[in-house]
């Protein structure tokens, strides 16, 4: 065991390393994940931070130039945070632009999406990545409702 | 045919309990007829759940749409294959391929221990029976896979788009068989801890097992990233996603494993840590599970939604409260004398090999739950993104490559200076030789160029390794060099067979930091007869072309390809849309050669002004990273190919086994 004490110190530091570096990349790349009512909570916090948000697509907001590949369209709650909110006030949405990056395929009105971005001039939300979520099941939109439905159960 | 899949299901939970009771019972009374007829229970368990499976299949082929599951995820006009295919395409499918794979897993283990390992066996196959017992118990209750629908549907909402794709065929089964087959070395190791027979028996018994389950992985990793590259249209193959890193932390743990298990068997060390890490990496294929089924942390993958969260949550901690409960009370008998003796020996470097490894599974591991612990802790979920992943792994990747080159080829014990320097002078020459000459072509990136360096003294190693090996042969038996090499291999697979998957790794970890530091892309709005060049390519656009079938409408961008003035041929990227689904996906357009990728990704294309966006990414050295990956299943299929001495240990062991059972009453403790 007394030799085994030598290796004590040679573990340790490599712990110790690793340690190091998780908690300095945590320190250098955490970013705020928030919903799209936690982001109006802290909007001045935010001002200055790259922070990530999810939300749903705002149907009737979304408009894309396919020539210089522009994408906007206006991020709301999640219908299960909007029924959560007490005072059902204003409902929340920011407005969301994506520059220079190919319209995601699953991209469309009500789909769930999580922006990655910060705040540009008036309150609009600069994307640097707009990801949808990849759900291996469809729930259609309408017309087939009785599927939908029995899947949600 | 659906009401008889709902019967086998029910059938193989219930003798799934009962090979848990009448495998311990018989073990426990020594009455190896109780210990034969659990063995009878899980090749019936196999038999009922390959039912069940033919059942769904049938319902997915025939477009039953009573059924939810066939309603949900498949279409009267999808192609048989995806039709098939779809049986791992929704959550209760996936269960129930999984728990197919695990009654197959224990079938085959009943039989392979009919007679060898009777002390340990019984338990072996109650701890398989248990783990069934849940999945079972989750299609049976929880998730049915033949829930019929209130009011039949008329058509399939079909399989998404993204996953109408051939990778669609192989990358879930690989990653299902790799994370399934990890439950079989945690089996033994749970029966060798219940028995209190720690001798490495079990580890012998489990080693194919183990490196079974690992080849799996690897594929099922690697289709997971080529999948990902071929389909998803950013150019890239891995994003650090919950759900590729739920798949890659049992792949990290099991290859620690791997390695450790050498002291073991030979030194008779570090036997509480492999147990540890063959429990952790069981742990971690539940833990994946739980990750894709259960929507905590939110992933771009996350499939649907499902209440199956806690249940995963209660099994795991069952498992692992069952697991460190057995580790504690065995620790006293697990102590070894045996000790590390000096830095400078290979104990030591598969030691801080084992630790780098499973330091990069934690901090996966801790980067993955960031979100979660954060907002425990603090209220408020704080992320981490790739920046994280790459900053931590990074330099660990590293460390890992430089005990790659000086592992295989160190003293055991303790290496003399002498000997270090003849092992490791030429390699450490070739490697610094490698690193200015890159410097000389203009390189400056430190991490490139360390890490192409401690590829190069890798690859170096390796190739004095087999150097040394041939010229040995060559000294005793007259043989052609080819020939010796040939010897060589199949006289030691396990040793060369490591090699090999070494030389791989090497392969594909520089194939990733090609790919990482030096892809390029640009984006382009094309009317028809312009051309761009990228890198060494041209590439002029001569129009938009559609085609369309029930099942898929694509518009196509046509371009002419040519290399320096030479014409390679015509390359369409598209766009396409599924009608059924509704849903757009590209297709892109990919052109592969050792040097770089090139990469097509048509990103909007307008009818009326005749005009394609498009995105071109030049990906150098990515191809290396799935031909490094084919090296390493190679190589693995070497070290398992069964050898000579093996084979005779095991027929010893398994006489030596019968010897003990044949005695009165000796089968009892």
């Amino acid at each position: 065991m007394i030799k085994n004490a030598k290796f004590v110190v040679g573990i340790v530091l490599i712990v110790g390393a690793i340690g190091y570096l998780i908690a300095s990349a945590v320190k250098s790349t955490s970013e705020y994940y928030l919903t799209v009512n936690e982001v109006q909570g802290r909007l001045s916090e935010l001002q200055d931070e790259t922070f990530r948000v999810a939300g749903r697509v705002e149907p009737g907001t979304i408009s894309w130039d396919a020539q210089t590949l522009t994408l906007a369209f206006a991020i709301t709650s999640l219908p299960k945070e909007a029924a959560k909110a007490t005072a059902p006030s204003d409902p929340v949405s920011f407005r969301v632009i994506s520059r220079g990056e190919p319209k995601p395929d699953m991209f469309a009105a009500n789909r769930d999406v999580i922006v990655e971005g910060r705040f540009g001039r008036g309150g609009v939300i600069e994307a640097s990545q707009v990801l949808t979520k990849c759900p291996s099941k469809y729930i259609p939109e309408h017309g087939e409702k009785q599927v939908s439905d029995a899947a949600a159960r | 045919m659906p009401l008889l899949g709902e019967l086998a299901l029910a059938l193989a939970l219930m003798l799934a309990l009962y090979a848990i009771g009448a495998s311990v019972y018989g073990a426990r009374r020594s009455a190896p007829q109780f210990v034969a007829s659990a063995r009878h229970a899980l090749w019936a368990m196999f038999v009922l759940t390959t039912i069940a499976v033919a059942a769904l299949l049938n319902a997915l082929v025939s477009s039953d749409f009573t059924l939810e599951y066939v309603a949900a995820y498949s279409s009267v006009t999808l192609p048989l294959g995806y039709k098939l295919a779809a049986l791992w395409g929704g959550q209760q499918g996936s269960l129930l391929l999984w728990t197919w794979l695990l009654t197959l897993f224990a079938a085959i283990v009943a039989l392979q221990n009919r007679r060898r390992n009777s002390q340990i066996a019984p338990y072996v196959f109650a701890v398989l029976a248990g783990v069934a017992v849940f999945f079972l118990g989750m299609l049976n209750f929880i998730t049915p896979p033949f829930q019929e629908l209130a009011v039949p549907a008329s058509r399939g909402t079909d399989l998404n788009p993204l996953l109408q794709n051939y990778w669609m065929a192989i990358h879930p089964p690989s990653l299902y068989t790799g994370y399934v087959s990890a439950t079989v070395p945690f089996a033994f190791a749970s029966a060798a801890l219940i028995t209190g027979r720690l001798d490495d028996s079990w580890i012998r018994t489990t080693r194919r097992w183990a490196l079974f389950s690992w080849f799996f992985l690897t594929l099922g990793n690697l289709f997971g990233a080529r999948w990902a590259y071929e389909v998803l249209g950013w150019g890239g193959y891995w994003a650090w996603d919950p759900v590729e890193n739920a798949a890659l932390m049992p792949w990290l743990v099991m290859t620690a494993y791997l390695h450790s298990v050498m002291i073991q068997e030979r030194k008779d060390m570090l036997k509480v840590w492999n147990l540890a890490l063959v429990g952790m990496a069981f742990g971690l294929t539940i833990f994946g599970t739980f990750i894709t089924r259960s929507g905590v942390i939110s992933s771009v993958h996350s499939f649907t939604q499902s209440g199956l969260g806690p249940y995963f949550v209660a099994f795991l901690v069952t498992a692992a409260v069952f697991y460190v409960g057995l580790l504690l009370f065995r620790l006293p008998t697990l102590r070894t004398p045996a000790e590390f003796e000096s830095y400078l020996s290979r104990e030591a470097a598969f030691l801080f090999n084992n630790l780098v490894l499973v330091g990069i599974a934690f901090a996966v591991f801790w980067g993955t739950l960031f979100p979660l612990l954060s907002e425990a802790v603090r209220g408020v979920k704080i992320t981490v993104g790739p920046p994280f992943f790459n900053q931590v792994v990074g330099p660990l990747a590293l460390a890992l490559m430089f005990l790659m080159g000086v592992g295989p080829l160190i003293a055991w014990r303790r290496a003399t200076a002498s000997k270090l320097v003849s092992c490791f002078a030429s390699p450490a020459i070739v490697g610094v030789a490698v690193g200015l000459a890159l410097v000389w072509m203009g390189l400056r990136q430190w991490y490139v160029l360390a890490a192409f360096s401690l590829a190069a003294f890798v690859l170096a190693t390796v190739a004095v390794e087999f150097h040394r090996g041939v010229g040995a042969r060559r000294h005793l038996v007259a043989e052609s060099r080819p020939r010796a090499l040939a010897n060589l291999v199949a006289k030691n697979n396990r040793r060369y067979g490591g090699y090999i998957v070494h030389v791989g790794v090497i392969l594909a970890f520089a194939g990733i930091v090609g790919s990482s530091f030096f892809k390029t892309g640009v984006q382009r709005v094309f009317k028809q007869g312009q051309t761009v060049t990228v890198g060494s390519y041209q590439l002029k656009f001569l129009g938009l072309k559609g085609t369309e079938t029930p099942e898929v409408e694509a518009e196509y961008a046509r371009f002419s390809l040519s290399q320096d003035g030479r014409s390679l041929g015509e390359i369409a990227p598209a766009r396409l849309f599924y009608p059924v689904s509704r849903q757009p996906a590209s297709k892109v357009a990919l052109r592969s050669t050792p040097v770089n990728d090139l990469y097509v990704v048509l990103a909007a294309a307008d009818d009326q002004a005749q005009t394609a966006t498009v995105e071109i990414f030049l990906t150098p050295l990515v191809f290396w990273l799935w031909a490094g990956g084919l090296v390493m299943a190679l190589g693995t299929v070497v070290a398992v190919w069964p050898d000579v001495r093996e084979r005779a240990a095991i027929a010893a062991m398994l006489r030596s086994d019968e010897a003990i059972a044949g005695e009165p009453a000796a089968g009892g403790k």
